[in-house]
C-alpha cells in the first residue's frame, strides 16, 4: 500500500473530531422535553434569589400553601387544604394537608413550613425577595402538626400572593439544614409534580418527574406529570434562541424577539404564545435628588420628549402595549385618573425654556446660567432595557440635552450604580401579581426608591392599602391615587406593559402558564404521538 | 533508542529537568505578576460587595478577616500562593461558592470545544499546508496559501456568525442538519478549528518546501506523479515537529478563541464564564481563569519542547 | 506587476478608511446615534446600506466607525509599541541583570494570552471604551518587548555600532544616536503588523460588551448588535464584520510588504 502511513493519520484526526463530536449529540428519548431559558440567574434558590427566570423550572418542583386560579385570580387549596385569617387580619392559620412527602421522603408538615419561613427570614441568608414578600411577618407558631400560625405585627394584604409564588414555595427542611444557603440551590427538595436532577450554572437545570405526586392543586389539569424528563438550557443571546427552536434543538422558549416571533406565528411547524406578564411596565425612574431632575417640570418636558409609541413599536413590534400608567399591569387593571402626558416635543421645549434651560449654541444644546444640560442614562442589560435607553437618548438630545448612557452588566452592577447617585434615568421593574410591589418603589424606605422621592401622602396610600382591607376595590381605589400622585410629581417614564413571547414546537401540547405569567405549568405537557 | 549511550539519555533527563524548572518559574512569574497588578489596579474586591447592597458593614468586615484581606499585601500573597497549591483559587464575590468548583463546572464544555477546534485545526492546517506546498505553481496552491492566511486574518467573531447564517440557510435546504445537533459543538468547533489552521498550515508549508528541495525527493519527483503520496510522507515527516510544537501551543490559545466561540453560539464554558465575570466585576472568578491558562500554557509549552526533543534526534545531539 | 495588486488593493483601502473617517461628517450629514427612518430597512429600502434594529442609518455608523475602529486600535497599538519598545531598548542597550529581568517579565505574561491579559485588565478597570484601548496596548506589550529586543540586538552587531562600543562611547549615547534611527524602518513594520494584532485584540473585545456603551458606531459593537437579525437583516453584521475583516488583512498585507523590505534591504 502506497498510503499506508498518512491515510492512518487522517483517519485518527477524523475519528478525534467525530468522537469529540458525537459524544454530545445523544438521541433523544421521546419523553424528554428541552426548554430554553433566556437569563442565566447568578443564583437559583427560590428563597434567597430574586429571578423571575427561576420560577420556570423550580414553579413545578416546589408546591405552595395555597395556589392562585390564573382565571379568577382566586386562591385556592394547595399544601394547605384550608386557612383562616383573624379580623385583625393580624394572624393566618393555615390547616396542612397530610400524607405529602417531599423528594427526599421527609414528610411535609407543620414543622417543614416553619422551617421554610425561618430560613428566609435569617438575616444572614440576604434574601433578596422572598423576606420581603413576607412583609411584617413576625413568628411562626406550631400549633399542631399540622397546623400552623403565622403572626404578623400589622395587617398585610399581599401575604396569601406571596404564599402562592414559587419564592415562597415549600422546600425539605432536611435539605435545607443539610446544604446551607450557598450549596442549596444545588440540591434542590421539594414536593412538586418534579423533582430536581441537576443544575450547572450557565449550561443546564435538569427535572425529572416525580412518580408519587398525589397532592395535585385544581389548577392543575393533570394529577402527575406526563413527561419524564424536562432540560432547561439558557439562551441568553436573543439571537440565537429562534436559532435553537428551529433546528429542534429547544422545543419551547421565551422571549422570541419580536422580528422572529413575526415569522414563527406563520410558521406551521411552531407556535406562537404571546403571554402577557402581570407587575409592573418597562419604566425609567427619574432621579429627584440631583439636577436638573429634581425640578418636577423638567421630568414632565422629559416624558414629553419621548416618543413611546414610535419607541415601542421599534423594539417591541406589534406585540407590547404601550404602558400608559405609572404601574400597571395587566392583572391590577389600574387606570390612570388622568391621561399621561403624551409625545410633544414642542411642550418638552416650552417647559425647559420656563425653567430656564434655553437653548444657547448654534447646534441647539440647552443650558442654565453657563452650565450645561446634562443628562446621564442607567440602564439594565435584560429584556431589551439597552436598545430603549439608546432610544431614550436620541429624543433627549433631540430637545437640546446632552445625553450618557451606561448598561450596567448584571443586577449587581445596577445597585451599584443606583448606590452612586450619578444617574438622572434608572431602569428597573419587577413583576408581580399583587399590587403592593408598588411599595417598595414609591414608598419613601422602599427598597426599590430609586426616584428618591420622600412624600408623606404617598406612604399613608400605600401602608393603607396594604394593611387596611382584603377588599381588592377598595385596595386598588387606593392604589389610583397613588398612581395620579406619581404621575402629578412625574416620578416615572413607563414604557411598555410587557408580553412574553413564547414560542412552542407544535409536537408540544397542554402548554399553560400560573397567574405570575412566566411560570409553564409543566405538569399539564405533554408531546405528541 | 536503546541504542543510545546512557550519558546522553543522562543529558536528555538533565535538560527535560531544566526546562521543567523554568515551566514552574515561568507560571509562578505571571501568576504572581497577575495578581499584584490586579490587587493595584482594582483596590478591595469586597468594596463593591458594599455599595451593591449585598453585604452590611459589619459583615463586609467579618468578610474581609476571614478572608484575609485586612493583613498586609505581601501576606495577602504569600496566602493566595499557598492557597493556589492547595487548589483554592479564593471564592467567587457574587456567588460565595469556591472559584475552583466554578471553574470545574464549566471545563468540560470548553475542554469538548477546544478538542475538536483542535481536531479541526489540524485536519484544515496539515490539508492547507500540504496542498499550498505540493501544488504550490498552480492555482489550487495559491488558493489554499490564501486561505491560509484568511484564517489568520479574520476574526472567529465574524467567520462565527458568517457559519451561523450559513447553517440557518442550509437548515432550511437540509433538515438533517438539525437532527444531529450540528450547531452545538461541531460549527462552532469547525471555526474554532478554522482560525488556529492558518498558523499551522504556514509551519507545514515551510517545513516541506524545504524538505522538497531535498535530492533524494527531486529525483523521485522526476520519475513520476505516481510515488505521490508515498513521497508526501517522506517528505513531510522531517517536517512534523515544529507542527506538533505549535500544536501545543496552539491548545493553549485556543483557549483565548472559545471566549468568542462560545459567546457567538451561546455555549456554556469557561470562555462565557470569563466575559460574565469580567462585566459583572467578579474578577476572584476572572483572575483564576488567568492563572489557570497560564499554567496550561507552561505545561503545553513544556510538553511541546520535550515532545520535540523525543522525536527529532537532532535537537538532542545539539543540547 | 501582479504581485503588487493584493498590496495596492490594501493601501486603497487603509486610505479610504483614513478619508472616509476624516470627511465623516461631510460624508454624512446625520447623527450615527439617533434613529433615521423605519428599523431594519433593507440596503435597497434605504441606500447604501439600511437602517439598523433602531431606525439609525447604518452607512453613517459605518463611516463614524471608520473613525473610532482603527482610532481606537490605532491609540492601543501606539502604547504597545512605546512601552514594548522602551523596555526593549532598555534591555538591548544596558544588557546585564537589566536585560535579565526584562526578558523574564515578558517572557513569564507571553504564557497568557494576549487577549485574556487584556480581558483581565478590563476587568480589573471596568468595561469603557477607554480601559479597551488601555488593555490591549498593554496586553500586547510583552510579546511586543520579545521582538523588539531582538531587532536592537541585531542592529548592535552591525560593525560600526561595534566600532562606537570599541571607541568607548557611552551605552546611552548609543541607542539614541545609533539604535534608534537604524531600527525606525524595522520598527515601522513591526508597528504595522502589531496594528492588526491590535485591531483584533480592540474588536474582539468591544464585541464581547466590553465597551459598556452599546450605542457607539464602533464596528465590533455593530457586529454584536447585529447577531440579534442574523436571519432578518443579516447585512446588519456583515457590514462591520467585512469592515473589520478588510481593514485587518490590509494592514497584514502592507506588514508583510514592509518586512519583506526590510529583509531585502
Amino acid at each position: 500500500m502506497k498510503h499506508r502511513r498518512l491515510i492512518p493519520l487522517i483517519i485518527l484526526i477524523f475519528l478525534f473530531v467525530s468522537t469529540s463530536t458525537a459524544c454530545s449529540i445523544g438521541t433523544k428519548e421521546s419523553s424528554t422535553l428541552v426548554y430554553g431559558l433566556t437569563l442565566s440567574p447568578t443564583g437559583i434558590d427560590p428563597h434567597l434569589n430574586a429571578s423571575s427566570e427561576l420560577g420556570i423550572p423550580l414553579a413545578s418542583v416546589y408546591d405552595t400553601l395555597v395556589f392562585r386560579d390564573p382565571a379568577s385570580g382566586e386562591f385556592v387549596p394547595g399544601l394547605s387544604e384550608t386557612w383562616s385569617i383573624s379580623p385583625d387580619g393580624l394572624t393566618y392559620t393555615f390547616f396542612l394537608r397530610r400524607g405529602v412527602t417531599f423528594h427526599d421522603g421527609t414528610i411535609f408538615n407543620a414543622q417543614a413550613v416553619q422551617a421554610n419561613l425561618e430560613y428566609v427570614m435569617n438575616p444572614d441568608h440576604h434574601s433578596q425577595k422572598a423576606q420581603f414578600m413576607l412583609g411584617p411577618l413576625q413568628e411562626v407558631e406550631i400549633i399542631d402538626d399540622y397546623t400552623v400560625a403565622l403572626y404578623l405585627s400589622e395587617p398585610f394584604a399581599p401575604l396569601l400572593d406571596s404564599l402562592s409564588d414559587v419564592y415562597l414555595g415549600m422546600a425539605s427542611p432536611v435539605a435545607l439544614e443539610t446544604w446551607g444557603p450557598t450549596e442549596y440551590q444545588f440540591h434542590q427538595v421539594g414536593t412538586g409534580p418534579y423533582r430536581f436532577v441537576e443544575y450547572i450554572p450557565n449550561d443546564k437545570i435538569t427535572l425529572t418527574r416525580n412518580p408519587d405526586y398525589a397532592w395535585a392543586p385544581s389548577i392543575y389539569q393533570n394529577a402527575k406529570a406526563k413527561i419524564d424528563t424536562i432540560v432547561f438550557r439558557f439562551y441568553e443571546d436573543p439571537a440565537t434562541r429562534a436559532i435553537a427552536l428551529e433546528s429542534g434543538e429547544v422545543d419551547v422558549i421565551g422571549e422570541i424577539p419580536p422580528h422572529d416571533a413575526d415569522r414563527i406565528a406563520v410558521s406551521s411547524d411552531f407556535d406562537l404564545y404571546p403571554i402577557a406578564i402581570p407587575g409592573q411596565p418597562m419604566q425609567f425612574f427619574f432621579n429627584t435628588k440631583k439636577a436638573p431632575t429634581d425640578a418636577a417640570l423638567v421630568r414632565r418636558a422629559l416624558i414629553h420628549a419621548i416618543n413611546r409609541p414610535q419607541a415601542v413599536k421599534t423594539i417591541f413590534g406589534v406585540y407590547s402595549p404601550v404602558a400608559d400608567s405609572p404601574f400597571l399591569a395587566s392583572s391590577f387593571n389600574l387606570e390612570p385618573q388622568e391621561s399621561f402626558p403624551t409625545y410633544d416635543p414642542e411642550t418638552a421645549g416650552t417647559l425647559l425654556d420656563e425653567v430656564g434651560w434655553r437653548i444657547t449654541d448654534e447646534e441647539g444644546h440647552r443650558s442654565r446660567n453657563d452650565v450645561p444640560l446634562e443628562l446621564h442614562i442607567v440602564a439594565p442589560p435584560w429584556g431589551s432595557n439597552s436598545e430603549m435607553a439608546q432610544l431614550i437618548r436620541a429624543d433627549w438630545e433631540a430637545i437640546g440635552a446632552r445625553v450618557t448612557l451606561e448598561i450596567a452588566p448584571g443586577f449587581g452592577p445596577l445597585k451599584e450604580a443606583q448606590a452612586e447617585g450619578e444617574y438622572h434615568a434608572i431602569g428597573i421593574n419587577l413583576f408581580g401579581t399583587d399590587p403592593d410591589l408598588l411599595r417598595s418603589f414609591y414608598s419613601s424606605t422602599g427598597l426599590y426608591n430609586w426616584s428618591q422621592f420622600e412624600d408623606p401622602e404617598i406612604d399613608r396610600l400605600l401602608t393603607q392599602a396594604a394593611q387596611e382591607s382584603l377588599d381588592l376595590d377598595a385596595r386598588l381605589n387606593l392604589y389610583e391615587q397613588v398612581s395620579s400622585r406619581v404621575q402629578e410629581e412625574a416620578l416615572v417614564l413607563p414604557i411598555r406593559n410587557y408580553v412574553n413571547l413564547v414560542a412552542v414546537n407544535n409536537r408540544v401540547e397542554g402548554l399553560h402558564f400560573t397567574a405570575q405569567g412566566w411560570y409553564p405549568i409543566l405538569i399539564d405537557l405533554q408531546l405528541a404521538p | 533508542m536503546v541504542s543510545h549511550s546512557d550519558r546522553s539519555s543522562i543529558g536528555a533527563l538533565t535538560t527535560v529537568g531544566r526546562r521543567f524548572i523554568e515551566g514552574v518559574l515561568t507560571a509562578w512569574t505571571a501568576v504572581s505578576l497577575t495578581f499584584f497588578a490586579l490587587r493595584l489596579i482594582a483596590g478591595d474586591p469586597i468594596a463593591s460587595l458594599l455599595s451593591q447592597g449585598l453585604a452590611s458593614p459589619d459583615q463586609v468586615e467579618n468578610l474581609r478577616r476571614s478572608l484575609g484581606l485586612d493583613a498586609p499585601l505581601f501576606v495577602q500573597y504569600l496566602n493566595f500562593l499557598a492557597g493556589f497549591f492547595r487548589g483554592d483559587l479564593g471564592t467567587s464575590l457574587f456567588t460565595g461558592r469556591p472559584v475552583s468548583t466554578v471553574i470545574v463546572e464549566q471545563l468540560p464544555a470548553t475542554a469538548q470545544l477546544a478538542f475538536a477546534g483542535l481536531g479541526f485545526a489540524l485536519l484544515f492546517g496539515l490539508t492547507l499546508g500540504v496542498i499550498s506546498a505540493w501544488k504550490e505553481e498552480t492555482p489550487l496552491g495559491q488558493f489554499a496559501a490564501s486561505l491560509a492566511g484568511l484564517a489568520t486574518a479574520l476574526p472567529v467573531a465574524f467567520t462565527g456568525i458568517l457559519g451561523l447564517i450559513l447553517y440557518r440557510q442550509l437548515l432550511v435546504v437540509i433538515p438533517l442538519l438539525s437532527v444531529v445537533k450540528i450547531r452545538r459543538l461541531f460549527l462552532p468547533a469547525l471555526l474554532l478549528g478554522f482560525a488556529s489552521a492558518g498558523a499551522i498550515a504556514r509551519v507545514v508549508q515551510a517545513g516541506l518546501k524545504e524538505t522538497m528541495k531535498g535530492p533524494y525527493i527531486l529525483a523521485a519527483r522526476a520519475r513520476g506523479i505516481e510515488h505521490g503520496f508515498r513521497l508526501l510522507w517522506h517528505a513531510l515527516r522531517p517536517a512534523l515537529p515544529p507542527v506538533v510544537s505549535l500544536t501545543a501551543l496552539e491548545a493553549a490559545f485556543l483557549f483565548a478563541g472559545t471566549v468568542v466561540t462560545e459567546t457567538v453560539f451561546s455555549r456554556p464554558g469557561l470562555g462565557r464564564l470569563l466575559v460574565t465575570s469580567i462585566l459583572q466585576g467578579d474578577y476572584p472568578i476572572a483572575q483564576g481563569l488567568v492563572v489557570l491558562a497560564a499554567v496550561f500554557y507552561t505545561i503545553s509549552h513544556m510538553l511541546a519542547d520535550i515532545l520535540a526533543f523525543t522525536i527529532d534526534p537532532r535537537l538532542r545531539r545539539v543540547t | 506587476m501582479r504581485h503588487h495588486l493584493p498590496l495596492l488593493l490594501s493601501v486603497g483601502w487603509l486610505l479610504i478608511v483614513l478619508g472616509v473617517s476624516i470627511a465623516a461628517p461631510m460624508i454624512s450629514q446625520v447623527n450615527p446615534l439617533h434613529p433615521v427612518a423605519e428599523p431594519l430597512l433593507s440596503p435597497s429600502q434605504h441606500p447604501p446600506l439600511g437602517t439598523d434594529a433602531l431606525g439609525r442609518d447604518v452607512w453613517t455608523r459605518i463611516v463614524y466607525g471608520g473613525r473610532l475602529s482603527p482610532g481606537s486600535s490605532f491609540a492601543a497599538m501606539a502604547i504597545t509599541v512605546v512601552v514594548g519598545g522602551i523596555a526593549g531598548l532598555i534591555a538591548s542597550s544596558l544588557g546585564g541583570w537589566f536585560d535579565r529581568v526584562i526578558v523574564w517579565l515578558s517572557n513569564s505574561l507571553l504564557a497568557i494570552p494576549g487577549l485574556l491579559l487584556a480581558m483581565l485588565l478590563v476587568a480589573a478597570m471596568g468595561p469603557r471604551l477607554l480601559t479597551v484601548i488601555l488593555a490591549v496596548g498593554f496586553g500586547g506589550a510583552p510579546g511586543f518587548v520579545r521582538l523588539s529586543r531582538t531587532m536592537f540586538h541585531q542592529i548592535r552587531e552591525q560593525n560600526y555600532v561595534t566600532a562606537s562600543v570599541a571607541l568607548g562611547a557611552n551605552r546611552t549615547w548609543i541607542a539614541i544616536h545609533h539604535l534608534l534611527p537604524n531600527a525606525k524602518n524595522q520598527l515601522l513594520s513591526l508597528a504595522t503588523t502589531h496594528y492588526a494584532w491590535a485591531f483584533m485584540g480592540t474588536t474582539t473585545l468591544t464585541f464581547l460588551g466590553l465597551a459598556g456603551d452599546p450605542s457607539i458606531p464602533e464596528w465590533g459593537v455593530m457586529l454584536n448588535a447585529g447577531r440579534a437579525h442574523l436571519i432578518d437583516a443579516p447585512w446588519l453584521a456583515l457590514w462591520p464584520g467585512c469592515a473589520i475583516s478588510l481593514t485587518i488583512l490590509a494592514i497584514h498585507r502592507l506588514g508583510a510588504w514592509l518586512s519583506q523590505r526590510e529583509e531585502g534591504y
